[in-house]
């Protein structure tokens, strides 16, 4: 993740550095794809336990209109519930940050929440919402919409005490407050926020998928799996990882346009 | 004991009180905490005239940056009471404007939009301060960096941003607390040249919090001295060398008279404090 925001974030660098931040990591990744292909070779590894990345490569190209079939369903329910997570998110984050009442009240809740392992309360969804896209996309919502709310909540209250005091001596209203001082502050904090939501966003939606659902990438595992089709597992994987990283880069291609237009 | 020089000056008499712009009387400031009263501010009393640049100095703790808290409105005395043009202050006013220790300026803002924040807050038009916002750039030396970030200015120069953003909506009073302690003493000296010269273009009523005892002699026309525990003004000094202030009045030997007799002052109250 850290490679795709550095690479976003190429300027003026000297070779040394990129040779560092690209070629070392990339490079490495290389070698150890390399060894797996020589390993199975070697050994005659069975294709079911462990198929060589060659002959992942070549699924991949044999079956890539099904897995893009089954990609589209799962991109969309994962970038709609991370949207839809980001504006309750940042909404919550928000009001607890301006209503005293409202933070005693729900923010230990929240910290509570946090600590439960959320995917076990998936079957629940299935259960209220029916086996349609909608638990998946509440799912995903559920599970993507806490670290928004703990990040942008950091963001808003760790504002420098002396430019609070600044707006109290400049009369500026509560909202002024909030508008041109916390949440230009709380930008960055948003956005660390929403980077991790994305791959908590797919997380969901992958699990909803996995109890069930007759399209999806993650219901494309499980029937590749039900066939000791592990050449394909390992494809779905790699297109699950590819929408991952494009996914990831454009939040952080959001995050460079939003703060350069309004914030730090 | 020598005679009284006559720059110190004598306590203000009580009928001619409130005809000031400013009148402290008698504040008082006391924090409760668990561990029994704290006297910030005790019997604080003194008046300001309009026009006048007013310094505060004294030691660390010794209550002056919390009568500056009071006078601008961001903190309530405990007793006392203090009047702007007659009337108490309950609120922070809009006439005023604040230089804080730390420059505070938005990060992600440029220095413009940095001196037009007031402005803007106080919901004034912009366009009719856009050339008040260039005199004062200009006359700081700052319109060439006017679209920088903040980040990019160096600590002197963010400072004088906040001193222009302090006097951007054309303030009757503007309060800096301690505006140079933070910078390195030869950003300093340039800074306190900077701010006399640009008080001899905006002519402005000014309270001055320092512990540097040059720097208030040098900038001031009037030098309260306060003591810590208690905490009180033990000196009232009328500075006086005419404006405009030139770096060479340092080295004359009034400006070291004034400053050692400051000196003197503190350190009696400091000594008693401690041989009590």
């Amino acid at each position: 993740m850290k490679l795709i925001h550095r690479l976003l974030g190429i300027e003026a660098q000297d070779i040394d550095g990129l040779s560092r931040q690209i070629l070392m990591p990339v490079g490495f990744a290389l070698a150890v794809l390399l060894l797996w292909e020589g390993v199975t070779h070697v050994f005659s590894i069975k294709e079911v336990l462990l198929p060589a990345p060659s002959a992942i490569w070549s699924r991949l190209q044999e079956s890539l209109p099904v897995l893009l079939q089954h990609a589209w369903p799962t991109a969309w329910e994962s970038v709609a519930g991370f949207l839809i997570a980001s504006v309750l998110g940042i909404g919550l984050a928000a009001l607890l940050s301006a209503s005293h009442t409202m933070r005693s009240m729900l923010y230990p809740n929240v910290v509570l929440f946090q600590l439960i392992p959320k995917i076990a309360l998936a079957p629940l969804f299935i259960v209220w919402l029916g086996i349609g896209f909608e638990s998946r996309l509440a799912f995903s919502v559920f599970i993507s919409f806490f670290p928004i709310v703990v990040a942008t909540l950091a963001g808003l209250d760790n504002v420098d005490k002396s430019l609070l005091r600044l707006c109290r001596a400049l009369t500026a209203s509560n909202w002024q407050v909030f508008a041109s001082v916390r949440l230009p502050h709380a930008l960055p904090y948003v956005f660390s926020g929403m980077k991790i939501a994305t791959t908590f966003a797919i997380i969901g939606v992958i699990v909803g998928e996995f109890i069930t659902s007759q399209a999806g990438l993650g219901y494309l595992i499980l029937f590749a799996s039900s066939q000791a089709d592990t050449a394909l597992i390992l494809a779905t994987i790699t297109v699950l990882c590819v929408f991952g990283l494009v996914f990831y880069g454009l939040v952080a291609l959001a995050e460079r346009w939003t703060r350069t237009r309004f914030g730090a | 004991m020598n005679p009284q020089p006559e720059w110190l000056q004598t306590r203000s008499t009580a009928d001619d009180r409130g005809a000031s712009y400013l009148s402290i009387q008698d504040v008082n400031k006391t924090y409760r905490t668990r561990n029994g009263d704290v006297h910030a501010v005790e019997h604080a009393d003194f008046d300001i005239d309009e026009g006048d640049f007013v310094s505060l100095v004294g030691p660390s703790g010794c209550g002056k940056s919390t009568l500056m808290s009071m006078i601008g409105g961001l903190e309530t005395p405990t007793g006392g009471r203090i009047l702007v043009g007659g009337a108490p202050i309950t609120a922070p006013r809009r006439d005023f404007g604040y230089v804080f220790q730390d420059p505070t300026l938005l990060p992600w803002k440029s220095v413009l939009d940095n001196v037009l924040f007031p402005i803007r807050t106080q919901k004034r038009v912009v366009a009719d301060y856009l050339a008040e916002a260039e005199r004062l750039l200009r006359l700081t030396g700052l319109w060439d960096f006017r679209d920088k970030r903040p980040a990019e200015l160096s600590g002197g120069m963010r400072q004088r941003v906040a001193i222009c953003r302090g006097l951007i909506n054309d303030p009757r009073l503007l309060m800096m607390d301690e505006p140079f302690s933070a910078l390195d003493a030869i950003t300093r000296d340039d800074m306190n040249l900077a701010l006399a010269k640009l008080w001899d273009e905006v002519h402005k009523t000014a309270i001055f919090i320092t512990h540097s005892i040059r720097e208030a002699v040098f900038l001031s026309d009037r030098v309260l001295v306060m003591t810590a525990r208690p905490s009180r003004i033990v000196a009232d000094i009328r500075i006086p060398f005419a404006r405009p202030r030139i770096d060479t009045m340092q080295d004359e030997a009034l400006f070291s008279e004034i400053c050692a007799y400051i000196r003197d002052e503190i350190h009696q109250a400091h000594d008693k404090h401690v041989s009590r």
